[in-house]
């Protein structure tokens, strides 16, 4: 029990990571440009977000198994093992992530960005200077929706890494298993732990998205002073 | 020294077409039409932040952009531009302060801090340095824009409807702030306004716009006493313009046009003996009705005036009168006023203008 919330822990930080990066990287995309088969791209990135996890489990059996070319070829495989797991948990995660990072970023005012190109800075500087610290706290929020996506992933990591104890038997997993062999009060404590965490990162999820004060909003004129 | 900015560019939107040549020299240009008229388009073609389809960008000896000539294709980025720009809603960065937003484009500059704190001083913003735009008013907000506009240490600063939100005595001392910075870092300054008194107010040379296209190009005054087209003096709004010496400036200003004496608003950068342009707003000629009391707000500027011609929408009638000076103005005023009066050509009635309606221009020697 205590292998499983400890490995649960490690695949969900990994897929969270990777589902940040390049949650953040599409979300930019889909927000900033234009480009011949944007909407494709995006349909297909939403994609683990309707699709059976079996479904999502069995294309990542394909691509991660003995028969893909990068991995035959460098003779590593991901089936099995915690990284698979991760990587099946991320995958799942990654559509939160894109339309987090995207609603927030569309939302930075584009002249600011302009406005700092202007004043001689490199575009990833504008990124991480500007757009960043401007769409924080919806990322924050598609952060944290995706963490407890990823840890609550159960389907397509059973495909992936299957349920093995110690090795890639995540929280979920060990639930499903507890109950199967009628061990009640381990199924409880674990129900009852991943409950609280689904809880609390709502919880959160909801305060990040709250707007306080429009963090983009220009507003001439709005303080109380008199101008001058 | 300075150079001088000339561009000649075209880009298509849809059924828009802007296509302008234009050359700018230390002082003030105006670019002046209503919205929609590329305004906005021209400074951010100059900022590197629109591609034009075609034309050249130049500053002194350098290319910016070049497209669609024999010479290879040329298109500076903005970060390597570098111009000033005060963009509409200054764009001023909200999670920084004044401070921080005047320092951005000093980057690592080790003496960046100081530079920055100079420049908020130069604008009459050290004192508020530390706050966030969100906490500052929209005439402040403009400042600390000039300010960080400043910094990049460029010899072209671009303002866009810079004084839209202001009310005017704020708006006043910024045009002069801005002209005296003008002459001390003698700066090009690239100015798009919609409205007449800003483009007088700053302008040494004006650009009118209008769908995208030039209409005349010259100095303020010559475009303003001699527009090349109807369209132009439409685009300028201009109506009743005239050009009176001035009597006495005291609680009001006392004009002398062609041997008529008005009463204007005070406006204590004039003196007296000097020569002013200004315009009578047709909204602001009253009809007197000849058998009634004449109330205080209009009690200025009585005159005898001929009607010479009368013409009428649904909303709206607009006469031409003749004044005792032999001038024609325009008056306005809605369909339904004046009900009791005929006001048929050829008849005479007596007129006030309103005070407040004689709106003094800039002070040409």
């Amino acid at each position: 029990m205590g292998s499983a919330l400890r490995l649960s822990i490690q695949v969900t930080l990994t897929a969270t990571i990777f589902a940040a990066v390049l949650g953040l990287i599409l979300g930019r995309l889909l927000a900033r440009r234009e480009f011949l088969g944007k909407s494709l791209l995006e349909t297909a990135v939403l994609l683990p977000l309707v699709l059976p996890p079996s479904v999502v489990g069995y294309y990542l059996l394909l691509g991660l198994g003995e028969r893909n070319p990068l991995f035959s070829w460098t003779n590593v495989s991901l089936l099995f093992t915690w990284q698979g797991a991760a990587f099946a948990s991320g995958v799942v995660a990654l559509p939160l992530m894109v339309q987090a990072s995207k609603a927030a970023i569309a939302n930075v005012n584009p002249a600011l960005e302009n406005a700092a190109r202007v004043l001689g800075a490199g575009e990833g500087e504008v990124f991480f200077r500007i757009t960043l610290p401007l769409a924080k706290r919806g990322i924050l929020a598609g952060v944290v929706l995706a963490a407890a996506r990823a840890f609550g992933e159960f389907g397509a990591t059973l495909m992936v890494a299957g349920s093995i104890p110690g090795r890639t038997q995540t929280v979920p997993l060990a639930i499903y298993d507890a109950v199967q062999a009628g061990r009640y009060g381990d199924a409880n404590a674990l129900v009852l732990l991943t409950t609280t965490l689904a809880f609390f990162s709502l919880l959160v999820v909801r305060q990040l998205e709250r707007p306080r004060r429009p963090p983009n909003a220009i507003a001439p004129g709005t303080s109380p002073e008199t101008g001058g | 020294m300075t150079p001088r900015i000339a561009i000649d560019i075209e880009k298509n939107y849809g059924a828009f077409h802007l296509h302008v040549a234009l050359t700018a020299e230390p002082g003030v240009l105006v670019l002046f039409g209503a919205s929609g008229a590329g305004k906005t388009t021209i400074l951010n073609a100059i900022a590197g932040l629109v591609r034009p389809d075609r034309g050249t960008i130049r500053v002194g000896e350098e290319t910016w952009f070049s497209r669609g000539r024999p010479e290879p294709a040329i298109d500076v980025p903005a970060r390597i531009r570098r111009v000033g720009y005060v963009m509409q809603d200054y764009a001023l960065f909200p999670h920084m302060t004044a401070l921080e937003n005047v320092r951005f484009p000093l980057r690592r500059d080790p003496a960046g801090e100081t530079t920055a704190r100079t420049l908020l001083d130069r604008v009459s913003m050290g004192h508020l340095a530390e706050r966030r735009p969100a906490q500052l008013s929209g005439g402040q907000q403009q400042r600390v824009a000039i300010a960080r506009a400043l910094a990049g240490n460029s010899r072209v600063l671009l303002l866009d409807e810079p004084f839209g939100a202001l009310d005017a005595p704020v708006r006043e001392r910024l045009q002069r702030d801005l002209r005296l910075l003008q002459r001390a870092m003698d700066l090009i300054i690239v100015l798009v306004t919609h409205r007449l008194e800003d483009a007088f107010a700053m302008g040494d040379v004006i650009a009118v716009l209008r769908a995208g296209s030039l209409e005349q190009v010259g100095p303020i005054a010559d475009v303003f006493h001699r527009p090349a087209t109807r369209g132009v003096a439409e685009i300028m709004g201009i109506r009743n313009l005239l050009r009176a010496r001035v009597c006495a400036v005291a609680a009001t200003t006392t004009l002398d046009w062609n041997g008529m004496t008005l009463e204007a608003p005070a406006d204590p950068g004039l003196e007296a003996g000097a020569e002013v342009t200004a315009y009578v707003r047709p909204d602001d000629v009253k009809i007197v009705y000849p058998n009634r009391p004449i109330s205080p707000q209009v009690a200025h500027n009585l005159l005898e005036a001929t009607i010479l011609a009368s013409r009428q929408n649904a909303s709206v009638r607009i006469l031409r009168i003749k004044l005792p000076n032999e001038s024609e103005i325009e008056v306005r005023f809605p369909a339904l006023s004046y009900g009791e009066m005929t006001l048929e050509p050829g008849e005479t009635v007596r007129v006030a203008i309103r005070r407040e309606g004689i709106v003094l221009l800039g002070h040409l020697a």
